[in-house]
């Protein structure tokens, strides 16, 4: 094994940039192959390239014939940075911060949409950039990248150079969450529109209709279907929250769990039935509760614990 | 449970033992059980002072104060009835029950236009009674208080005076009341529905309505008090198979009789020799046989047998007879016999009387009503009523459909009337359009047969089946087809049907409530926010709000969400 001393991989890439001879420029160097570095930067392995504070001293090898000594590569050149930003703490984000402004600086002519009309996009979050880089950035750091990229995204699309295209892909999430939009539901030629809903362990299926205010749960009445005044209350709460409880008929199915979670479930189902009916009443039915899955299940049982959180008593031996 | 003493009023009772039969039955002179000749057997100082080591904890002894309520004193708070709340506000213009009121409900829409032409000439206007909430006059009141037709969980403590609604079912009920009475026939019918749909108030409506209208009214509040033993009983001499009377229960029962239709009775007189145990003078009103019934238990049952021979005598007024939780006399009652056998609800004297008037066995020569309703609280479940029900549900809801089914079928005739009518002509289009489609066919074919290559065919079996196909004659007349009436069988397999309660419920008719309309329900929830009890908004959407909670309009649930769960 040959000693090998380490550097950082900013450097070791100068040092690499040397050895091939090549012209090290601060300003067009290649970005984005910091990116497709490996996350680990020390490791044990002698194949990389190795790099030394000194010369290594060549001892001459008296015994062996003059043919068999081996060509070894010699360094000629001094120890070069990679980027002029070698010396800042975080190389790799001030040369993306540096770039970005470039870009930014190159193309801030360019005609921009008005704000809030450019298409949403998830950028890479904190996490994700620091993992990517390794260097330990802080959020506001990382905030003025995302400020460039946010003023980038707003070029008009339609003069969005291809430059500024691959850069802004480069920093976007891989999944868009803004792109998943909810399917609409459906009314058919009948007027009968479909909502699921799901609580706790229960499923519900609501057929809402245009009518009078009748309510049918599983072929009974809501009186028979639920005992308590305010269960019955959480199946017609979309309805009643939006006032049309003398608007429409709901007819339902639910099966699994108890009272409560198939009254609740069917909250859930009657308020997504009755958006299909209107569309628009969804902020209203958001703020009434009626839209979102509430995730919470029964806790699993723990080993050693008598439920799940509950300990056993205390005994003494 | 029958006494002497009112189990309704507001005062504590002055005497705390009931009747002294009922003292002789509750504390028997006997005792066959020896608890006074076991002896307690001390623990002894040795298994005491073994070294145990238990945790004695003192309980700190419970200090009485104030004095306990007397027997029969929680109870008295539990059943009393209050009917007036004078914090409620008095409703402005709220109409009262009376003759009047009845026969506006009772009348049908045919005579409706005679009358409402008279009424514009008086200068008043005709205005629709159904779906308005109506006063009891005081003395309706009495009389209903006094054969215990108000209940403790109607929530009549809420109001000023007692109200009633007027619904779809009531004006129904009504009709066939008042058509029975003038027919000189009786209405046996059996008023059935789900829990909180008004079984009891729409007795309450009939007993309110007989009393208007002069009828006598015989009611058993409650049958579960007649059926479950907890009255004396004595058999009946000379009946085969045993009767059995109950002494005290009928006593009360005829008090009560007496008490509430002592506007009738009291100018009736007897008219008849009865041979009673007690010596009567012969021209005393039927007001006074009933008290003389209710003073002594021994003699109740013939004094009431002789008191139902008067009033179903010539000349006298109808008679309603109601009783609320049916099923309970359906089956088994909870009476021994000697020999330790169980006597069968019907082998009792009084509800032998009304069961043989509900079946229709026993007639009501002047007329009449007999009313059972059935309740859903508690209530034994009876297998031959559940029958009874559903097959008188099923029957209604097919008359529904033959209504239907009737305009169907001539829409139907009427549509095909119009084809016939329309037929030749749709016969002479569509001749021009076969003679259309060969002139084409025969255009092709000349231009293929003209073409020289690639030679083609023309696929003469497709085009076969393309071709229109002429109309001959007009389609033959097929009627609608008819659903049969199905009526629920009996279980062959089942072993709770009562052969007794079906016999009594062969020829009965079924009054099923549903839930009460919209606008009955803001009608009511109006005369609650007047009564000051509801404070809140009574608009379309409320009551709409109220009525779907409420398992489309059942009105007890509605007065639950309304009054009894504010928040």
């Amino acid at each position: 094994m040959k000693k090998v001393a380490w550097l950082p991989a900013s450097l070791r890439g100068g040092l690499q940039c040397a050895q091939y001879s090549q012209t090290t420029a601060s300003s067009n160097f290649p970005r984005r192959t910091v990116f497709t570095l490996p996350k680990k930067q020390f490791s044990t392995s002698s194949s990389l390239q190795e790099s030394i504070a000194a010369a290594p001293i060549r001892f001459t090898n008296n015994n062996a014939k003059e043919g068999e000594e081996e060509e070894d590569p010699v360094f000629n050149a001094r120890l070069v940075p990679n980027s002029a930003s070698y010396f800042t703490a975080q190389p790799i984000f001030t040369d993306d911060l540096l770039s970005l402004q470039n870009l930014l600086q190159r193309y801030a002519n360019l005609p921009v949409l008005k704000p809030g009309e450019a298409p949403r996009v998830a950028w890479l979050s904190l996490a994700d950039y620091r993992n990517i880089v390794g260097e330990t950035v802080k959020a506001a750091k990382y905030s003025k990248i995302v400020e460039i990229l946010h003023r980038l995204n707003h070029i008009h699309p339609s003069l969005m150079p291809r430059e500024v295209k691959d850069v802004l892909n480069e920093y976007k999430r891989d999944v868009n969450p803004y792109q998943n939009t909810a399917k609409p539901g459906l009314v058919n030629t009948d007027g009968h529109a479909l909502g699921a809903g799901r609580r706790k362990s229960s499923t519900a299926r609501a057929w809402v209709v245009d009518g009078t205010g009748e309510v049918l749960v599983n072929g009974k009445t809501l009186i028979e279907a639920f005992g308590r005044i305010h269960d019955r209350e959480s199946v017609i709460w979309a309805l009643k929250a939006t006032n049309r409880v003398d608007k429409y008929n709901v007819w339902a199915r639910v099966s699994g769990g108890g009272t409560t979670g198939q009254a609740e479930a069917l909250t859930l189902a009657v308020g997504k039935a009755l958006l299909a009916h209107e569309p628009a009443l969804k902020p209203a039915l958001r703020r009434a509760g009626c839209m979102t899955r509430d995730p919470k299940r029964v806790e699993r049982k723990k080993p050693g614990h008598v439920k799940a959180r509950k300990m056993p008593a205390w005994v003494k031996r | 449970m029958a006494s002497t003493n009112c189990w309704r009023c507001l005062s504590r009772p002055s005497t705390t033992l009931t009747h002294p039969s009922l003292l002789t039955l509750s504390r028997p002179s006997f005792s066959t059980s020896a608890i006074l000749a076991a002896a307690v057997k001390k623990p002894t100082l040795a298994a005491r002072s073994k070294g145990q080591k238990t945790l004695k904890i003192k309980k700190k002894a419970v200090v009485k104060t104030g004095k306990p309520p007397a027997a029969g004193e929680r109870k008295a708070m539990r059943k009393r009835i209050v009917l007036s709340n004078t914090n409620a506000l008095e409703v402005e213009g709220m109409q009262d029950l009376d003759e009047q009121m009845v026969e506006k409900l009772v009348r049908k829409k045919e005579e409706d236009l005679s009358v409402s032409f008279a009424l514009e000439a008086a200068g008043e206007m005709e205005a629709e009674v159904v779906g308005k909430v109506v006063g009891l006059k005081g003395e309706t009141v009495d009389s209903l208080r006094a054969v215990e037709a108000f209940k403790t969980t109607q929530g009549w403590g809420l109001f000023r005076r007692p109200g009633l609604l007027l619904r779809e079912e009531s004006r129904e009920l009504s009709r066939r009341m008042v058509g029975a009475a003038r027919g000189r026939e009786e209405l046996r019918l059996v008023i059935d529905g789900e829990k909180g749909s008004g079984k009891s108030l729409m007795l309450l409506h009939a007993m309110a309505t007989a009393f208007v209208k002069g009828w006598v009214v015989l009611n058993i509040p409650e049958a579960q008090e007649v059926t479950n033993a907890m009255n004396d009983y004595a058999p009946i001499q000379g009946t085969t198979p045993t009767l059995w009377s109950q002494p005290t229960y009928t006593a009360n029962w005829l008090g009560q009789i007496g008490k509430a239709n002592n506007a009738v009775l009291q100018d009736l007189q007897l008219s008849m020799e009865h041979n009673l145990p007690i010596p009567i003078q012969s021209n005393i009103s039927l007001a006074r046989l009933c008290e003389l019934g209710a003073r002594d238990p021994d003699v109740a049952w013939p004094i009431f047998l002789a008191f139902w021979a008067e009033i179903t005598a010539r000349g006298r007024p109808p008679v309603l007879m109601c009783l609320d939780s049916l099923s309970h006399v359906l089956q088994n009652s909870l009476y021994r016999a000697p020999d330790y056998s169980q006597i069968h609800a019907h082998d009792l004297a009084i509800i032998r009387h009304f069961v043989d008037h509900l079946s229709g066995k026993a007639k009501l020569p002047n007329g009449g009503a007999v009313i059972a309703a059935t309740s859903r609280s508690h209530a034994p479940i009876s297998k031959s009523l559940e029958l009874v029900i559903a097959n008188a549900e099923e029957k209604a809801a097919h008359a529904k459909y033959m209504e239907q089914f009737t305009a169907r079928q001539a829409q139907h005739k009427a549509n095909y009337a119009a084809y016939l009518e329309r037929f030749p002509a749709m016969k002479a289009e569509r001749d021009a359009e076969i003679a259309r489609w060969q002139q084409q066919l025969a255009i092709e074919e000349a231009e293929l047969a003209a073409r020289t290559a690639p030679r083609q065919f023309l696929d003469k079996k497709a085009l076969k089946a393309m071709a229109p196909k002429p109309l001959l004659k007009p389609a033959p007349y097929a009627p609608l087809q008819q659903e049969e009436l199905q009526l629920t069988p009996r279980d062959p397999f089942e072993k709770a049907y009562d052969a007794r309660a079906d016999k009594v419920l062969e020829n009965v008719d079924v009054l099923s409530l549903k839930g009460i309309s919209r606008a009955e329900a803001r009608a009511l929830m109006e005369y609650w926010a007047q009564s000051g009890v509801l404070r809140q908004r009574v608009d379309e959407e409320s009551v709409a709000e109220k009525w779907a909670l409420a398992g489309n309009g059942i009105v007890g649930e509605i007065q639950r969400g309304a009054l009894w769960m504010r928040i």
